[in-house]
C-alpha cells in the first residue's frame, strides 16, 4: 500500500548500539559468547553497557532521570545530531517517530523494586518522589521523545508505536509517510529494544514462542534520519523504495499475508524479488524462509545482537548497509528487508542502495 | 474537499460512573461530576483522596459482558473488549466486518501499573545480591497473571484478534495525547487509502496508587484536598490547582465515505482534519506565549481545509493546572482573536478528571454527540467571575445550539500536541 511517491526519501544516517557493536561493519563480525542473566540463569541474553550520553546535547540530569532503554535511545539520536544539523532544516521541517516497547512500566516498576530493596525503611511515596526513575516521566514514552526533540531540534509532526517487532516497521513507514507528503523535510526515526529485567523474561509468553533459540533478547538501540535530499557526501546513496504492512491474528494466514506484504513492497518500483540481491530477515523465520526459497536464504544480525524487538528493523538495515559488495561491487542493488511478529504483524521494506559515484 | 472522506459511524464509551456515552452526555449536561473520593486512596490514606474511578458495580458489569474468563485478563482488556462491542453494535456492525475489508486498530494506553503489594512482593524475592529469584516470585503470585508481564499493547492485541484485525494495529502511548494521536492516526490511514474501516480510541486505567505517587511528586495533582472532590477539577478559573487523576475508555468506529455507504451506514460525524508535534518546550509545559499550541491547532485546522473562522467550537485540553490552561488560553486568543466572540469552548476534565491517554478519545466522543445533537456542554465549576480568561466564552449551563465544526485539543507531558477537527455527519 505504498501510493505514489512524489517525494523521494533517503537514508541519510544511522547509528546503532548493541552487543555486536556501533557500525554497520560490526555486523558481520563474529558472535561474542552470550551471557546467563543472573536472574535467570537457564537462558542467555545479550546486554549491553548503559551508555554516558553527550552533555552538549542533553542536559546532565538526563543521564540520571532516564532508565537504561531511554539513555541507550538518546544516545543513538545524538549520534545523528550533526548529520541533522548538516541539513539546515528549521526545526519544525523535521518530524520525529519512535518505536519504543516499554520505556514505560514494567521497567521503572523494577526500579522501585530495587529502590524498596536499597531502602525498606522509606514509604513508597518518599520513594517516588525522590527517586528519579522513578518520577511521572519515566511512565511516559513521550518523556524520551521530547528528549530528543529537545536535543535535536525536531519539532515537526510525530507518531510513537509501542510495542514489540512491528513498532520499527511502523515508526520508519510513517516517517517515510511524513515527507513523501511534505509533512516534514527530513525525519528522526528511533527506537529501543526492552532492558533485560527479569520483566521481559515475566512478559514473553505473549509474544514469543517457548523454548527456540529465538528467544536469546538483546539489549540495544538504532535511530536513522531521513531526507527528500540524497547527502552529497555519503559513500552511499540509499533510497527508500518501497515498503509494505500487514496483519493477522490467525496462524493459517502468515503465509499469505507475507506474501500480500511481500508484492506491496516491490509493487511501487515494480521489481520481482528476483530483481532484489540481498534479503535481511530472520532466517528462523519458516514462513520468510519458505517465501524466500528457492531464491534465496535471507540473513539478519539476530545471531550477534539477540533479539532486539523494536529496533531490530533499523538495526537490520544497518546490516544491509554493512555488506562489503556495496563496497566491492558498486553498482545500484536492491534490498529487501521483513519482519514478522508471533503477534501476527508482518512489514516489508524495500531500499536501493548504490554507490556514490566520485565527483558526485 | 478530501479525496477520500472520514465518517464516524459509531462509538463507546465508559467513564467513571458511567458505563455509555450517552448517560456521560447526559450527566454532564445536569452538571453532575464523576469525580468522587476514591475509596482506595482513602484507605491508603493519601492527602486527597479525589478521582475519577471506575467502582466495583461498574466493574462487575464490564466483567459480565466479557467472553472469558474476565480474571484471567488484565483490567485493560476486560474494559477495551466491552467498550468495543459497544462502538460495533452502535455502528451496526458486526466482528466479522474487519477481517473483510482493508481494517486497523489503533489504541491509546500509556501503562500497566504495578500497585505496592505487586513491589512488596517482587521486592521479597530478591536474593542477597538484589537478583530477583525468579522461581520463587512465580511460586508466590496467588492471581493468574503476573504483574510484571503486563504489557502496553497487551490490549490491542486481545482485540486485535478477537476482531480478526487484517491490515494495521498500533498501540500509542502518547501520554494524554494518546487518545487524540490514536483517533488521528486511523483517519490518516483511511484518509491515504491504506484501510477502510478502524477502531480507535483509548483505554486507560491510571487512577491508582502508583501514577498518583508519580504525579503528585510532579506536584500536577490537585493541591486544595478541602475543596469537596466534584469540586477539584477547575479549568481555567483563577483557583485552579492542578488536576483530578480519572481513568476510562473511549472507542470510535471511523470508514472511509465510499465504505459507510456500500453499508448504508448512518454517519454520526466526520473526522476533519488532524496534527500533531512534538514540541519539547519543556516537559510539564508548553511556551507559555502561547505559540505551540496555536501551532499545533492552525495545522490541524489548515488539514481540514478550512479557515480559522470554521471552528465553532472548541473542546479544550483544559486539565486545571496552571500552567497548561494558561498556555491553552493564550494559544486560543493568539489563534482566534476577535473569533473568539463567536465561539464557545468546553473543558470536559472539570467533569471527569483527567483520564491521560483516554481523555482525548472521550473528549472526541462527547465532541461528537454534540455536534450531532446540537448541544453544547457546560464546564463544570466555572462561573465567569472567578475566570482567569473570562473571554473565553466557557458555557456554565449546558446550551441548544447547532455546530457543525468543532476542535479537540490533547496536549500531552513531554509536549505531545495533537487537535483534531470534528465535523458534523
Amino acid at each position: 500500500m505504498n501510493g505514489s511517491h512524489a517525494r523521494q526519501v533517503y537514508l541519510v544516517d544511522l547509528a546503532l548500539l548493541n552487543a555486536a557493536g556501533s557500525s554497520p561493519s560490526d555486523r558481520y563480525a563474529a558472535a561474542q559468547p552470550a551471557q546467563a542473566p543472573t536472574f535467570k540463569l537457564d537462558r542467555l541474553a545479550r546486554p549491553i553497557a548503559t551508555p554516558r550520553l553527550a552533555i552538549d546535547l542533553f542536559e546532565r540530569k538526563i543521564q540520571r532521570s532516564v532508565e537504561a532503554q531511554g539513555l541507550r535511545l538518546l544516545h543513538c539520536a545524538a549520534r545523528l545530531a550533526p548529520a541533522l544539523r548538516d541539513l539546515q532544516l528549521p526545526a519544525e521541517r523535521v518530524a520525529l517517530t519512535a518505536a519504543i516497547p516499554e520505556v514505560d512500566a514494567p521497567s521503572p516498576c523494577w526500579d522501585a523494586v530495587e529502590a524498596i530493596r536499597e531502602q525498606p525503611h522509606k514509604l513508597l511515596g518518599q520513594l517516588f518522589a525522590n527517586t528519579p526513575p522513578l518520577h511521572a516521566l519515566t511512565l511516559l514514552n513521550s518523556s524520551v521523545m521530547a528528549y530528543v526533540a529537545e536535543g535535536l531540534r525536531c519539532n515537526g509532526p510525530m507518531a510513537g508505536y509501542c510495542s514489540q517487532s512491528n513498532a520499527g516497521i511502523d515508526a520508519f513507514i510513517e516517517a517515510v509517510t511524513m515527507l513523501t507528503e511534505a509533512r516534514a523535510d527530513a525525519a528522526l526515526v528511533v527506537s529501543s529494544s526492552p532492558n533485560i529485567t527479569p520483566a521481559l523474561y515475566l512478559r514473553e509468553g505473549t509474544s514469543y514462542p517457548d523454548g527456540t533459540d529465538a528467544d536469546i533478547y538483546g539489549e540495544g538501540a538504532a535511530a536513522v534520519l531521513l531526507a527528500t535530499v540524497a547527502p552529497l557526501t555519503a559513500p552511499l546513496v540509499i533510497r527508500v523504495a518501497g515498503w509494505g504492512r500487514a496483519y493477522s491474528a490467525r496462524v493459517e494466514r502468515a503465509a499469505a499475508l507475507a506474501e500480500r506484504v511481500l508484492e506491496q513492497a516491490l509493487s511501487t518500483e515494480r521489481v520481482n524479488l528476483s530483481d532484489v540481491e540481498l534479503l535481511v530477515a530472520d532466517e528462523r523465520d519458516p514462513i520468510l524462509r519458505e517465501l524466500f526459497a528457492p531464491a534465496a536464504t535471507p540473513r539478519s544480525s539476530r545471531d550477534l545482537t539477540g533479539d532486539l524487538g523494536a529496533s531490530a528493523l533499523l538495526t537490520d538495515i544497518a546490516y544491509a548497509i554493512g555488506d562489503s559488495r556495496h563496497e566491492h561491487e558498486p553498482r545500484s542493488r536492491y534490498v529487501l528487508l521483513m519482519t514478522r511478529s508471533r503477534a501476527g504483524h508482518c512489514g516489508a521494506l524495500l531500499l536501493e542502495i548504490a554507490k556514490m559515484e566520485k565527483g558526485a | 474537499m478530501r479525496a477520500r472522506e472520514v465518517y464516524v459511524t459509531g462509538y463507546g464509551l465508559v467513564a467513571p460512573t458511567v458505563l455509555d456515552a450517552q448517560s456521560l452526555f447526559q450527566r454532564i449536561c445536569e452538571k453532575r461530576s464523576c469525580v468522587r473520593e476514591h475509596p482506595l486512596f482513602v484507605e491508603l490514606g493519601f492527602p486527597n483522596a479525589a478521582a475519577g474511578f471506575i467502582d466495583d458495580q461498574q466493574w462487575q458489569q464490564l466483567r459480565a459482558g466479557f467472553d472469558e474468563n474476565p480474571s484471567a485478563q488484565p483490567r485493560q482488556t476486560v474494559l477495551a473488549e466491552y467498550v468495543a462491542k459497544q462502538a460495533l453494535q452502535h455502528a451496526g456492525l458486526q466482528p466479522e466486518a474487519f477481517s473483510q475489508v482493508a481494517s486497523g486498530l489503533f489504541l491509546g494506553a500509556n501503562k500497566y501499573c504495578a500497585n505496592s503489594q505487586d513491589l512488596d512482593l517482587a521486592c521479597m524475592c530478591l536474593d542477597e545480591r538484589g537478583s530477583l529469584d525468579l522461581d520463587r516470585f512465580l511460586q508466590r503470585q496467588e492471581r493468574v497473571e503476573h504483574p510484571f508481564a503486563r504489557r502496553v499493547d497487551q490490549q490491542t492485541l486481545h482485540l486485535a484478534k478477537r476482531l480478526g484485525i487484517r491490515d494495521h494495529i498500533s498501540t500509542h502511548s502518547d501520554a494524554c495525547a494518546a487518545g487524540t494521536v490514536a483517533i488521528g492516526s486511523a483517519y490518516r490511514a483511511i484518509e491515504r487509502g491504506e484501510i477502510d474501516l478502524a477502531i480507535c480510541g483509548a483505554v486507560e486505567l491510571m487512577a491508582n496508587e502508583l501514577p498518583y505517587y508519580m504525579f503528585n511528586s510532579l506536584g500536577a495533582l490537585c493541591q486544595k484536598a478541602d475543596v469537596p472532590a466534584q469540586q477539584q477539577s477547575r479549568p481555567f478559573m483563577r483557583d485552579r490547582s492542578g488536576f483530578v487523576l480519572s481513568e476510562g475508555a473511549a472507542l470510535i468506529i471511523l470508514e472511509s465515505k465510499q465504505h459507510a455507504e456500500r453499508r448504508n451506514a448512518k454517519p454520526l460525524g466526520r473526522v476533519l482534519g488532524y496534527a500533531n508535534f512534538c514540541e519539547s518546550e519543556k516537559m510539564t509545559s508548553s511556551s507559555r506565549d502561547g505559540s505551540k499550541y496555536e501551532h499545533c491547532m492552525e495545522a490541524a485546522i489548515e488539514d481540514a481545509g478550512l479557515l480559522r473562522y470554521a471552528i465553532q467550537h472548541v473542546n479544550t485540553h483544559g486539565t486545571s493546572t496552571q500552567v497548561n490552561d494558561s498556555c491553552e488560553a493564550h494559544a486560543l486568543k493568539r489563534l482566534f482573536g476577535d473569533l473568539l466572540d463567536g465561539m464557545t469552548l468546553s473543558a470536559n476534565k472539570s467533569a471527569l478528571g483527567h483520564s491521560l491517554a483516554g481523555s482525548g478519545a472521550i473528549e472526541a466522543v462527547l465532541s461528537l454527540i454534540s455536534l450531532r445533537d446540537g448541544v453544547l456542554l457546560p464546564t463544570l465549576n466555572y462561573d465567569a467571575q472567578g475566570a482567569e480568561f473570562p473571554e473565553l466564552r466557557f458555557l456554565s449551563e449546558p446550551l441548544k445550539q447547532s455546530i457543525n465544526i468543532v476542535l479537540s485539543n490533547s496536549f500531552g507531558f513531554g509536549g505531545v500536541n495533537s487537535s483534531i477537527v470534528l465535523g458534523r455527519a
